[in-house]
């Protein structure tokens, strides 16, 4: 080859790049402008920043339809969002000998959390599973359901298979249970309306569709549901007591927070706000459905996941005949100088489900700065790489 | 802004935390009330945070724009004197009752 292609990134599932002018600018006005300390002193700085995390919290809670900002919290990502979440019910919702219904796509962010409960805490888990095609078999929720089912945990977009969970039906079943959403591959390309949804907390992530920095991400807990924090600490509100306040944001947000992150998670947000959530989503399911078809021609190569007439995310976790995950992977980094992921995706119950483990799967998850040129020439490669 | 040079006396409402301050901030800018961001007077709590000061003739709008946002108060203060400040007892707080 002559000369070097340009780089092509297709591992916007582990965190989206490049990110929207308008974060790295944010980003690097707030860096250079303020303190960074919010709500601690009573300075000019200080409430810049306070205001800089505000604004990024309402506009969450618009963003996810959340009748209340002040019931969203930051956390550094979603696996501390779903960790307060499964943790922090504990002793409040959740006891020993209760049940618990996850799915067979759950990343490990929810399954170790799980695992460890069900080991130390003696907790129950029944997994919903999955169909040929890698998508949740929710029709199967009732069957599940028991009397003490206190949790309801569901991945909404998978990270291996760019499956589309029916939350709102998961929703309308739940029942007396506490439904938890991780929307960590999901927030900012599908829509999700907390209210409608039914959704007691949603768990999402600032630096993949969201197009924030890394280190951002938080949750929303639904009104008159409360957990045990997981940290505890100063919150520059009711400094008088030693008592950690117990209403939100505070209780869950000790700690001077990341405000950079926070700042540039706003910007992001207000990026998908003004493109709109279907154009992006319409773009990234485009280029998605001429991967599919690019890869269904060529017969070295298996996709695993929903085909292209399915609502799905532009996730596409593939295997080339006679060639390891990590080899595929490593000519397209090296040869053709094309990002993506080998393996398992830190979700192997997913690889269990579609036959995949334990080597896994070489995963492309397009974004929405991707263009149909990176398709066709990802198509070219593996073309290549498969011939030999 | 609200000006402490206006001669009106003046209310100060202490919320539970920074963010309801700023949501409350956020009600009084869009409907046009005049008001400042202060820090909780020493006199009226150790608290490190932050208070929301306006005009008392203000004082009944301002309670229903809070109450009408669910934002629960912590305290309401007339300002007597640069240093002074005299509580204004829970009954006379309409909906938004300390809890």
């Amino acid at each position: 080859m002559s000369a070097k292609p340009s780089p092509i990134y297709a591992d916007n599932a582990a965190t989206s790049f490049p990110k929207p002018r308008e974060v790295i600018d944010t980003v690097s006005s707030v860096l250079g402008s303020m303190s960074l300390s919010p709500g601690r002193s009573a300075h000019q700085y200080s409430l810049e920043c306070s205001r800089v995390i505000f604004n990024t919290r309402e506009a969450l809670a618009d963003f996810f339809n959340c009748p209340d900002s002040s019931r969203i919290a930051f956390t550094c990502n979603v696996t501390e969002a779903l960790n307060v979440g499964i943790f922090g019910l504990l002793g409040k919702k959740l006891h020993p000998g209760d049940h618990v219904i996850t799915t067979a796509l759950e990343h490990n962010s929810v399954m170790r959390p799980l695992r460890y409960l069900e080991k130390t805490a003696g907790i129950n888990i029944s997994i919903l599973p999955v169909s040929g095609d890698g998508e949740v078999m929710v029709s199967e929720l009732p069957r599940l359901m028991r009397h003490n089912t206190r949790l309801i945990v569901a991945n909404h977009v998978s990270n291996v298979t760019g499956a589309v969970a029916d939350i709102e039906a998961i929703g309308r079943n739940k029942g007396d249970a506490v439904f938890m959403v991780d929307a960590a591959q999901s927030a900012g390309v599908f829509p999700i309306d907390v209210v409608s949804m039914n959704i007691d907390m949603l768990a999402f992530t600032g630096h993949k569709s969201l197009l924030g920095p890394t280190g951002s991400g938080g949750f929303y807990l639904r009104q008159g549901l409360s957990l045990r924090p997981l940290k505890m600490g100063g919150t520059g509100s009711n400094s008088e007591t030693e008592i950690q306040p117990d209403f939100m944001p505070d209780c869950y947000e000790a700690g001077t927070p990341n405000t950079l992150g926070i700042a540039g998670l706003g910007a992001g947000v207000g990026f998908v706000n003004r493109t709109g959530i279907a154009a992006i989503r319409e773009h990234e399911q485009r280029l998605c459905r001429l991967f599919l078809e690019g890869v269904g021609q060529m017969k070295e190569i298996r996709v695993f996941g929903p085909t292209a007439d399915r609502e799905r995310a532009a996730v596409i976790s593939l295997r080339v005949k006679g060639k390891s995950e990590s080899e595929v992977a490593q000519r397209l980094d090296r040869d053709f100088r094309i990002m993506v992921r080998a393996g398992l995706h830190c979700a192997p119950g997913a690889h269990r489900a579609m036959g995949t483990f334990a080597e896994g799967t070489v995963r492309f998850s397009l974004g929405f700065f991707n263009t149909e040129a990176d398709v066709t020439a990802s198509l070219t490669a593996l073309e290549i790489i498969s011939k030999n | 802004m609200w000006s402490p040079i206006q001669q009106t006396p003046t209310c100060v409402v202490i919320l539970f935390s920074i963010h309801f301050v700023l949501k409350a901030e956020k009600l009084l800018k869009r409907n046009g009330i005049s008001h400042d961001v202060i820090p909780v007077p020493r006199e009226i709590s150790s608290d490190c945070g932050m208070a929301v000061e306006f005009s008392c003739l203000e004082k009944e709008r301002v309670l229903e724009l809070l109450a009408s946002a669910d934002l629960r108060i912590a305290g309401l203060y007339s300002r007597n004197g640069k240093n002074s400040f005299q509580p204004i007892s829970p009954e006379h707080l309409a909906v938004n009752a300390l809890n």
